[in-house]
């Protein structure tokens, strides 16, 4: 039963890939949310369960290329291991201190993502695709860390209009 | 035993660390077929769902645009149809119009109705003919069934032509096959008439009238009409003809106006 919201955060990840990604780019900047969810959970459980997450999540994410999957893996596991070690040594009760390691961490797998997929434009896509790709993330965990801390609800939201 | 145990609950950190790191790197630079293997796993056990359901949505989308594009050439092929089956009654019209023969002495000029004026029964049309085609007061119109009326005033591009059911006008006309005649008028309420008919002339049911030529505006031998009803009232002076026009004044669409040969 413990493994059932992880499978959910993994099939949600495949909807994103198949379906959403598309709907929700804008001008080819997408969420990362292979990056945000791995974070969400290392920021929240253990260390083993971000970095068994983070693998299999990265497994998940790259599943149609078989060449790069491992590498992807490899990064997304290391990304939630030091996700929860930064959590682990830094005062996280901030949401702006969640939302910066959220932004780090993000940056960072787009970053490796792209230097393993794309060596040859390196520079110019970590500026147009890594960065406003990380920023666009941090908005929605932004969302995500109101709404989970009761800041952000529905009825909040419809008083406003 | 319990010292295996031991270490492996001492170790479990970095025995987890260890295995992501083999995994990870066995996927990198192992066997290709061990990566094809777990990549068809994922997209067969997680990805397909998904998949399904956006092939479904971009059929769907497709078959809309497809369904749109349909639709509009319809209405394309629709408004074609139209335009081509207007195309061929006017086609029809004018090879019947070809075969009609002019009266002697005459040129036709052909002309279009622009527009028709009257109420409940046409007596005036405006056509697409005017002084700068040589058009004349008082000249006759025509069209394949018959006599239709005259020029009634000349506008630089545009002229009116007054029907034979405006009932103002008149036309001195004949019998056919008895040569006697009558004037042509047309009475609200009760049609067209040939009046000042010899009480006992020669006419019946059937007969044809014809333009006689006289007052100088019609030429001689335009079909008017056929007779439809005779009476014979001894307490008049004249027969009650009652003719029904050859021509059909609520469906003019071309009409012809004769031009003298001779004119200067």
């Amino acid at each position: 039963m413990k493994l059932i919201p992880y499978i959910v955060y993994l099939a949600l990840i495949a909807l994103h890939t198949v379906i959403l990604n598309d709907l929700i780019c804008v001008y080819s900047i997408g969420i990362n949310l292979t990056a945000f969810i791995t974070m969400a959970v290392a920021i929240s459980k253990s260390e083993t369960t971000s970095l068994w997450f983070g693998f299999i999540a990265g497994l998940v994410t790259l599943a149609g290329h078989p060449e790069l999957m491992g590498t992807c893996a490899l990064m997304t596991a290391l990304l939630g291991f030091i996700a929860f070690h930064t959590r682990e040594r830094l005062n996280l009760e901030s949401l702006y201190s969640k939302l910066l390691l959220v932004l780090t961490g993000v940056f960072l797998h787009n970053a490796a993502l792209i230097l393993v997929a794309n060596r040859s434009e390196f520079f110019y896509l970590l500026f147009v695709i890594a960065l406003p790709g990380a920023i666009y993330t941090t908005l929605l965990a932004w969302i995500y860390f109101l709404a989970r801390e009761g800041r952000l609800t529905f009825q909040k939201i419809r008083s406003v209009f | 035993m319990s010292w295996i145990s031991t270490q492996f609950s001492h170790h479990w950190r970095n025995f987890n660390i260890g295995a992501v790191i083999v995994l990870s790197i066995g996927l990198v630079f192992g066997p290709s077929a061990i990566g094809s293997f777990i990549s068809q796993s994922i997209l067969t056990g997680l990805y397909y769902p998904f998949f399904k359901v956006r092939s479904s949505y971009e059929m769907l989308a497709s078959q809309a645009s497809a369904n749109a594009q349909l639709r509009e050439s319809l209405t394309e092929a629709s408004l074609k149809i139209s335009l081509f089956s207007e195309a061929l009654r006017e086609n029809e019209r004018l090879r019947s119009a070809l075969g009609f023969e002019q009266p002697p002495g005459y040129r036709l000029m052909p002309a279009e109705v622009i527009s028709v004026s009257g109420y409940q029964t046409p007596v005036a049309a405006i056509i697409n003919r005017g002084s700068y085609n040589m058009i004349q007061l008082n000249q006759p119109v025509i069209n394949q069934d018959g006599l239709i009326g005259r020029i009634s005033s000349v506008t630089p591009d545009f002229a009116t032509v007054q029907f034979l059911t405006d009932p103002t006008n008149r036309i001195a006309a004949r019998i056919a096959s008895s040569r006697e005649m009558g004037i042509v008028k047309y009475v609200v309420d009760e049609g067209m008439i040939l009046d000042n008919f010899p009480l006992h002339g020669s006419v019946k049911v059937g007969d044809t009238v014809l333009s006689s030529g006289l007052g100088g505006v019609y030429p001689a031998g335009l079909t008017v009409g056929l007779v439809t009803s005779v009476e014979h009232n001894e307490e008049e002076p004249f027969c009650r003809i009652i003719i029904e026009p050859t021509a059909n004044f609520h469906s003019i669409e071309e009409l012809f106006v004769l031009e003298a040969e001779n004119r200067p």
